[in-house]
């Protein structure tokens, strides 16, 4: 039997011998035969040691593990012999497997594909070996890591321009933050205590109470008691938003105050209903004036991260916190409000959402207070060409004190404790 | 709905002057001057009928002035107003091919309010002529001003108000042979709230009417 076998192997070698292909290099020696093959054909040979020797591992796991259960039945009582012919068939196989893991981890080594020996070589076609990189990755072209360093040297001026367009947008969203670089000397030092004087006056009056949630929405609608404050978590606030009306409500007996109350279809569910921790979206709504959308992320906390305005009258899913209604009014409104929230953010910080709800209430006077400037209420905008109302309120000097109803007490009001408002083209930064 | 608010082209009865159709270019051009853009045509009809009795004697015992206008923003609906009455009634539009059918009430004379529709930001403009169904003679030019952000009275009173005079500015600097007049009804009258609705526009239709009847305009028309 074992010459048979002999014969068998002496036969193997022949045909191997006279199956050698043309060129002077045998499939016996691994390293002469890369140098005799084309590229793509190493490489295709690579990549198949490479699958070869995985499976080869796969198998050395697989033997491990029944060598192992080899054991453990071993150590149960009664047992044959069974476990021992188990565990001696296992040795074996594994010992087969280890052996041919080696035979190809050599070969694989000698083409290039475990190291970078063979990178420089001038007739590789642009193809390099696979590559087996120290983190485990294994690259079928080397060239790929070259193409990915070229993307990452595009990506550095891709960057810079982004930090323009930033840049940019930055001075046209966060003026304030911009003030150290104006070189305007003692004026803007000057302004700049005063915002701080201001900051301080406010931090005395009864800040201190607002720092959770429920604390900003109730003293909320202590000051406003013709605001309408609900609170969604996020998934509900897009129910809501799609069944707002569109056009007016079929109830023209009853007046605007009361149409969610009596209507049940536009009821959301009771306030109490909503648990403080998942509150995500606030709606303030002024009837007959305007809705606003605040959104707060995370849920339930006091940080709010974007601001709308919308008509009273609109509704549909695009009525959210990032969205933007369909009248120019409410669009220019909204934009300077995002603008406000990032001041309030930045300078206010813990204070923010109560100074921007309340801020966002000395709008209940938008279509009544004439501009604190030019002293209309319509003006054509230079800009857009259109005849808005005073959609600037300022937030730099705003005091949250400045806005409860005891002040608003007629639409005629123009106490100098009310907030300005201003057309945008009459608002100037030295105002 | 969002508000409107109508004008009627009043002018002092001159002898020789007449509402024409340069007139109403020159309202356009107005319009334009202010940053208008055209967006297309509207329409609107108004009807006043008679009911048909077999014995006229008793005509004395329905109301004359019973109006049914037809408006562009609702296709599907029919307005009635008993101006003596102060009622207003919204009826789905087959209503008329019922009153045909029942041959109850017919068409004394009917008026045509048509034009062009303009757009200025959040502000909406109508401006059109009056003529009668027949004949193509103008009998009056008419301004529909719509702001469109909200839709209560009291609340849109200034805006309005400022709208009309930035308006009456722009129409002073052309040489125009009468001005612009703004007819405010009394929607408490006829049983309206504060929420603008289509049946304020059919009161505001019928007033506008009243106006030109009034002022000797649309006599010939309405003289029957």
């Amino acid at each position: 039997m074992l010459q048979q076998h002999h014969q068998q192997h002496q036969h193997h070698l022949q045909t191997a011998v006279t199956a050698a292909p043309p060129p002077p290099a045998a499939s016996s020696t691994p390293s002469s035969s890369t140098t005799g093959e084309a590229p793509p054909k190493q490489v295709a040979l690579a990549m198949d040691r490479l699958g070869h020797a995985a499976r080869l591992i796969a198998d050395i796991r697989l033997g491990a593990d029944r060598l192992l259960e080899a054991l453990f039945v071993a150590a149960q009582p009664h047992q044959s012999s069974k476990p021992l012919h188990l565990f001696r068939q296992e040795d074996e196989s594994m010992r087969q497997h280890l052996q041919d893991l080696r035979t190809v981890g050599r070969q694989l080594e000698e083409s290039g594909v475990l190291n970078e020996s063979l990178r420089s070589r001038s007739n590789s076609w642009g193809l390099h070996m696979p590559l087996v990189c120290p983190d485990g990755a294994v690259v079928a072209y080397a060239w790929k890591r070259q193409l990915a360093g070229q993307a990452g040297a595009s990506a550095v001026d891709r960057t810079r321009l982004a930090l323009k367009a930033f840049t940019d947008q930055k001075r046209r969203f966060f003026p304030h933050l911009d003030d150290e670089e104006d070189g305007q000397g003692t004026d803007s030092v000057s302004k700049k205590r005063r915002n701080l004087q201001a900051l301080a006056e406010d931090n005395q009056d009864n800040l201190s109470n607002c720092k959770t949630l429920s604390d900003v929405l109730t003293s909320l609608e202590k000051d406003m008691p013709n605001l309408k404050v609900l609170t969604y978590e996020r998934l509900d606030w897009l129910k809501r938003a799609s069944s707002l009306p569109a056009s007016a409500i079929d109830n023209t007996m009853e007046a605007p105050k009361h149409n969610f109350h009596s209507s049940s279809i536009l009821r959301p569910a009771p306030q109490n209903v909503v648990a403080m921790d998942k509150i995500a979206v606030i709606e303030l709504f002024f009837p007959s004036v305007f809705r606003a959308v605040v959104s707060l992320h995370p849920a339930g906390s006091t940080d709010p991260d974007s601001v709308a305005f919308f008509s009273p009258d609109e509704g549909g899913s695009y009525i959210h916190a990032r969205g933007y209604s369909v009248y120019h009014v409410f669009r220019q409104i909204t934009e300077h409000a995002t603008v406000a929230l990032q001041y309030f953010l930045g300078i206010r910080s813990e204070t923010a959402l109560h100074f921007l709800l309340h801020w966002i209430c000395s709008y209940q006077t938008l279509f009544t207070k004439v501009c604190s400037k030019c002293g209309r209420l319509l003006a054509m905008d230079r800009q857009s060409a259109l005849l808005l109302p005073p959609v600037h309120r300022p937030y730099q000097t705003f005091s949250a004190s400045k806005i409860s109803t005891q002040s608003i007490s007629s639409t005629g009001d123009q106490s100098c404790n009310a907030p300005a408002a201003y057309h945008i083209g009459c608002f100037t930064e030295d105002l | 709905m969002p508000l409107k608010w109508y004008w009627v082209l009043n002018w002092q009865p001159n002898a020789g002057s007449t509402v024409n159709s340069q007139i109403l270019n020159e309202v356009t051009q107005c319009v334009e001057s202010i940053n208008g853009v055209k967006e297309g045509r509207w329409k609107a009809t108004l009807t006043f009928y008679k009911p048909m009795l077999r014995d006229q004697a008793l005509s004395a015992e329905f109301p004359r002035d019973f109006l049914g206008i037809s408006l562009p923003e609702q296709p599907n609906k029919y307005y009635f107003i008993l101006r003596g009455h102060k009622i207003v009634l919204e009826a789905d539009s087959s209503i008329q091919l019922i009153m045909e059918k029942l041959q109850s009430y017919k068409s004394r004379v009917a008026l045509n309010f048509e034009g062009f529709q303009y757009q200025l930001g959040d502000f909406q403009l109508r401006v059109g002529k009056v003529v009668p169904n027949q004949s193509e003679s103008l009998r009056g030019i008419v301004m529909e001003v719509e702001y469109l952000p909200i839709s209560s009275i009291e609340k849109s009173r200034q805006i309005m108000e400022e709208f009309v005079d930035i308006w009456q500015d722009a129409v002073s600097k052309r040489s125009l042979p009468g001005h612009f007049m703004h007819l405010e009804p009394n929607f408490s009258d006829y049983g309206l709230a504060d929420h603008y609705t289509s049946q304020h526009t059919a009161v505001q239709y019928t007033h506008v009417m009243a106006h030109l009847i009034a002022s000797g305009q649309a006599v010939q028309a309405a003289r029957n």
